[in-house]
């Protein structure tokens, strides 16, 4: 464990030697909410009450998708930069490594989203303790599935890079389209509501923002929503676990 | 070592040590964090641990460049960081895939003497090379490969026997070379040419060490005096062309 740890250590070291990427992350969080989310808030009104809050929680969805899809591509640029052929030669477990890769994602993504979430939590006056580790812990259990999803995918990038990121450009425009990112279900014509409780973004957004007080009526059911999320995170990243012991083993560096 | 390579896959990369061919990737890390993180993955003692680093960066001069990121090494300087980890690793089996490409000639010797102090430390050492003065300077014993196929493995003398006629022998005589001495020397065998030339003689021999002392007792006893004896043994290029060359005539 001590080795993963290590492991784990090392990438994040150099998360962290670079401070621009969060910080430029956390100014287009806040740029985006005090300009377009605010505007937007205004136009929706009455039709959804505290639509700039439901609107905050679902940027931060956004924030943890995008975290979790860095964690797919810096994977890919392992193998691409000849990183990986480096990892592999260390005395780490296959799972192990897929562990670091997992906690080097989650490194990311918490920082990339605690302190969006606890500024929003503090303006609109709803920052407490239980409910800030509860909503990240959520965010957590989320970005841990589409970090197994992308992963998973990884060994597309294996036979073509260009197509792998294709494939990522178009699921993140259809998963956070087709889910309750912006709209919440109840507010969906029936020909898209049936398509978005496919997105794992849905229940991933629902739980958040039912742990948060947003009013249940436009919610998921939490319960539903945390089962979902819960074995998304698990199925996909046992996936992940097997595609990686099975993909990355003889992989060249290119 | 009694270890399942296929069944215990993290305990053969506790023994095992590689400097791959390129030294890729890293580029925000420094050379020492590099060298602290490998170390690190292989349980080396925390208290010797900053002074191997050390040393081992010193032995390579790689010391000016440790708080210099990746990045901005140069190529030779990124093939010794490669080099560094599996020294300060020290592992029961290193293996280097063309450890001095793009190393100047002064840092090859630095890195040849290096490899040869960690096979002298115990370690089994693998070096994957084309360079053959590369292999005739580090290898106990040398395997040939050509198009992936092993064509010859065996330690460097024995290699360059195997070469029939490869060993030449120039012998100077006081006196011209007679028909005699000449036909003597053939009666003796283990030479492939004798070309007399005046007062001196050329072998091509598969075994000097046996040959010479043979000829030098018959010169004696026909009365044929030598002035000077000089042998030449085939280089491995030499060794490298002939069974290459050989593999290549048989597949043909």
């Amino acid at each position: 464990m001590n080795r993963v740890l290590n492991l784990a250590a090392f990438n994040i070291r150099v998360l962290l030697g670079d401070p621009t990427w969060f910080i430029l992350s956390w100014a287009l969080f806040a740029l985006q909410l005090a300009i377009y989310g605010s505007l937007i808030s205004r136009l929706v009104g009455s039709n959804l009450p505290n639509y700039f809050f439901f609107y905050s929680i679902g940027l931060m969805i956004i924030v943890v998708f995008e975290s979790a899809e860095d964690v797919g591509r810096h994977f890919v640029e392992h193998a691409h930069e000849g990183e990986l052929p480096y990892f592999l030669s260390l005395p780490v477990s296959r799972s192990g490594f897929l562990v670091a890769q997992a906690i080097y994602g989650v490194v990311n993504t918490l920082l990339k989203v605690a302190p969006p979430l606890l500024a929003v939590l503090f303006i609109w006056g709803n920052l407490t303790v239980s409910g800030a580790l509860f909503a990240l812990a959520a965010l957590f259990l989320l970005g841990l599935g589409i970090t197994g999803t992308m992963v998973s995918l990884s060994f597309i990038a294996f036979k073509a890079v260009d197509i792998y990121m294709a494939v990522l450009a178009g699921l993140s425009a259809l998963l956070i389209r087709f889910s309750t990112v912006f709209y919440p279900l109840a507010v969906m014509p029936n020909y898209y509501s049936p398509v978005s409780v496919l997105s794992p973004l849905t229940y991933g957004a629902d739980l958040t923002r039912w742990v948060l007080g947003f009013d249940p009526k436009y919610l998921l059911n939490p319960v539903l929503a945390a089962v979902v999320v819960t074995a998304i995170a698990v199925s996909t990243l046992s996936l992940s676990a097997r595609i990686v012991d099975k993909i990355i083993e003889g992989v060249k560096a290119a | 070592m009694g270890i399942d390579v296929v069944e215990e896959g993290t305990k053969v990369r506790e023994v095992l040590g590689i400097a791959f061919q390129e030294a890729r990737g890293f580029w925000r890390h420094k050379p020492s964090s590099i060298l602290r993180f490998h170390a690190s993955m292989f349980d080396i003692d925390h208290v010797k641990r900053q002074d191997l680093i050390e040393q081992t960066m010193k032995d390579l001069e790689l010391w000016e460049s440790r708080d210099k990121k990746f990045m901005h090494l140069s190529g030779g300087q990124a093939k010794r960081l490669e080099t560094a980890k599996v020294l300060v690793q020290r592992p029961k089996l290193a293996i280097f895939d063309e450890p001095t490409s793009q190393v100047d000639l002064r840092g090859k010797r630095k890195i040849w003497d290096k490899i040869r102090e960690l096979r002298d430390q115990g370690s089994t050492v693998i070096v994957a090379t084309n360079e053959v003065r590369e292999a005739e300077y580090l290898a106990d014993r040398v395997t040939i490969l050509h198009q992936g196929q092993l064509v010859v493995r065996d330690s460097i003398p024995k290699l360059k026997d195997a070469i029939a006629g490869g060993d030449v022998v120039e012998i100077g005589f006081e006196d011209p070379v007679s028909d005699k001495l000449v036909a003597e020397l053939k009666s003796l065998g283990g030479a492939l040419t004798l070309s007399p030339e005046g007062n001196e003689l050329r072998a091509k021999v598969s075994r000097a060490e046996d040959w010479v002392p043979k000829m030098t007792s018959a010169s004696y006893n026909l009365g044929a005096k030598i002035s000077s004896i000089k042998i030449t043994e085939p280089s491995l290029d030499d060794v490298f062309l002939h069974f290459t060359g050989k593999a290549l005539v048989d597949q043909q």
